[in-house]
């Protein structure tokens, strides 16, 4: 899968999620810049990407990422 | 030594002198001061608490290394983990909650009319094992995920442990903030260290002018809770909530203080909790080390695990969470419920997903809405119920509290402790709601005074600080210990 169709896809799920759109998909976006995503909602985002990619993460691999564009490598990775 | 006290001022003084002035710019000898200065502190106390930190020290500076070098095995480094981290909750559990399972045990073969013949251990709690022991964790479990290098600078990493303005009672700060500090040099900033005085300034304003006021009303109130009536018990535990913040935020306030004067940037621990409009915000504003320790090594993790659960698995990783901020705290029935009550406190937030819902308070405003208000109130009555049981010996002594404090006696008059004269509560109550103006005024600052008066004339600023130090040295007298020691 593209990069660019990985973003729009987990775009469509922070909407959901967090009920809002005032973040850009920037490769630099972590969750400390959007208002909402907190440990709470962490994993029901992490839980929505799970289902909606149909992979399943470690918890080692969430530890490691810092923001969207590791998060996007990480899903592409596990799609390839 | 307490901050508050002679023989602290003179070590830091000392201290000060010989870090800024003789070995100034050179930063392994600093850091050499900084440990030199840390384990005489600690030993000041007592020298077999610095024999148990320096024990600890030497193992996870040893097992940092090695999980590090294991990167390639994660089977190995997944067990050096666990072995640092058997350690330290080994220790923990042994030095804090060796009796409490003791009676424990004892006590549900006795409830079945079998009496064991076990005595509790004559055990002492080192001062401090609870924070840096969380340091510790921390430290190891951040190089197994890759969060942060080990440290192979035996003085820094030892300094990062024993680092004495936080070595008693926190803020726990993470090694992948504080390591860096410690490794680069620090410059003299007189702004830095303005401010820092500034900070503890107002610390010892909350602890010795509110908290041990407060504590010298609600103390008594608490030990012969039979005595009063309702009216008083509800008093009472508003003026303990009183003292339980002022106490330990002022007290973190001076550990940021004199850590500022350093040079260092350490975490702040609070946050004007009491200003939070639901449980949520206000674990995000209080013993902010602990929560975010607690939020990133358990309740991640667990809600990790339960995340196919839905909104069930995350109260269950949230309520898991609580009980063990509440056992943190001590080994004791009481810290179990009290952390029990938070858990479950958040469970209409999470149903009805309005954790985050609120915006800040009076955002634009200078005064909160009507509904604010209501939320703040209503969200400082909740907690104070917590703490009755957070201050009360035994589940046993808390039900009585509550049962007296919920009874018709709740309407009569106040019936202060024997002994006590009238101008002493009132003046303690004029001095919190100077407290929460002042908070209120710097609820956007690091600390409640760190912006107040900078643009006024400066003897009137100065005025204002003189009030304080007078305030401080009027009621040096009753020095009470802080309260967070024991933990």
């Amino acid at each position: 899968m593209e990069k660019s169709e990985i973003k729009a896809k987990i775009r469509t799920i922070l909407v959901a999620v967090l009920k809002h759109e005032n973040f850009e998909m920037n490769d630099d976006l972590s969750a400390a810049n959007v208002a909402g995503w907190d440990s709470l909602t962490h994993m029901v985002i992490i839980t929505e990407i799970e289902k909606g990619f149909q992979i399943k993460f470690k918890l080692k691999e969430l530890n490691k990422l810092n923001n969207l564009g590791n998060l996007v490598d990480l899903i592409q990775s596990k799609l390839s | 030594m307490l901050f508050n006290s002679l023989e602290f001022v003179l070590f830091f003084i000392t201290f000060f002198v010989l870090y800024w002035f003789v070995f100034k710019r050179n930063v392994e000898l600093q850091n050499g001061l900084i440990l030199v200065a840390s384990y005489f502190f600690m030993a000041w106390w007592d020298w077999h608490f610095l024999l148990i930190l320096v024990i600890s020290s030497i193992i996870n500076f040893v097992l940092g290394i090695y999980i590090a070098k294991a990167e390639d095995n994660e089977n190995r480094q997944r067990l050096l983990l666990w072995l640092g981290l058997i350690y330290g909750l080994g220790s923990l559990l042994f030095f804090k909650y060796c009796n409490f399972f003791i009676e424990s045990f004892v006590g549900a073969f006795d409830a079945f009319g079998v009496h064991l013949n076990i005595h509790t251990l004559n055990i002492i709690l080192p001062l401090g094992i609870s924070f840096y022991t969380f340091r510790a964790m921390s430290y190891l479990m951040d190089i197994e995920s890759g969060k942060t290098e080990p440290v192979k600078n035996v003085v820094v990493f030892f300094s990062y442990l024993s680092f004495f303005p936080s070595s008693l009672s926190g803020p726990i700060d993470k090694a992948r903030d504080f390591v860096p500090q410690l490794v680069k040099p620090r410059v003299f900033d007189s702004a830095q260290a303005a401010d820092g005085a500034r900070q503890i300034l107002w610390g010892l304003f909350k602890k010795v002018v509110i908290a041990d006021n407060c504590s010298s009303i609600a103390g008594p109130i608490f030990e012969q809770h039979h005595l009063y009536p309702g009216s008083t018990l509800l008093l009472g535990a508003f003026l303990y909530t009183i003292e339980i913040y002022a106490d330990f935020s002022g007290y973190s306030d001076m550990a940021v203080g004199i850590a500022r004067l350093l040079g260092f940037n350490i975490m702040n621990n609070f946050r004007y909790p009491f200003f939070a409009q639901n449980i949520a915000e206000f674990w995000q504003k209080w013993h902010i080390s602990l929560t975010a320790w607690m939020t990133e090594y358990v309740f991640t993790p667990l809600s990790f695990i339960f995340r196919t659960y839905g909104k069930t698995g995350t109260i269950l990783a949230i309520i898991i969470n609580f009980v063990l901020v509440g056992l943190w705290h001590g080994a004791n029935w009481t810290f179990i419920v009290y952390g029990f009550l938070h858990g479950c406190y958040f469970i209409p937030l999470l149903l009805k997903g309005t954790v985050n819902a609120n915006k800040p308070i009076a955002e634009g405003r200078i005064f909160p809405t009507f509904r604010e208000l209501i939320n703040v109130l209503a969200t400082f009555l909740l907690v104070m119920f917590t703490l009755i049981l957070f201050n009360s010996q035994s589940i046993t002594q808390a039900f009585y509290y509550y049962k007296d404090l919920f009874s018709s006696s709740l309407f009569s008059s106040v019936l202060l402790p024997e002994g006590m004269r009238s101008i002493k509560l009132t003046l303690t109550l004029v001095f919190i709601v100077i407290l929460f103006m002042i908070e209120w005024i710097g609820r956007k600052q690091l600390y409640a005074i760190a912006n107040l008066g900078l643009n006024w004339y400066r003897p009137v600023r100065w005025g204002l600080y003189y009030i304080l130090i007078f305030l401080i040295f009027y009621f040096s007298g009753n020095e009470q210990q802080f309260i967070y020691f024991q933990f």
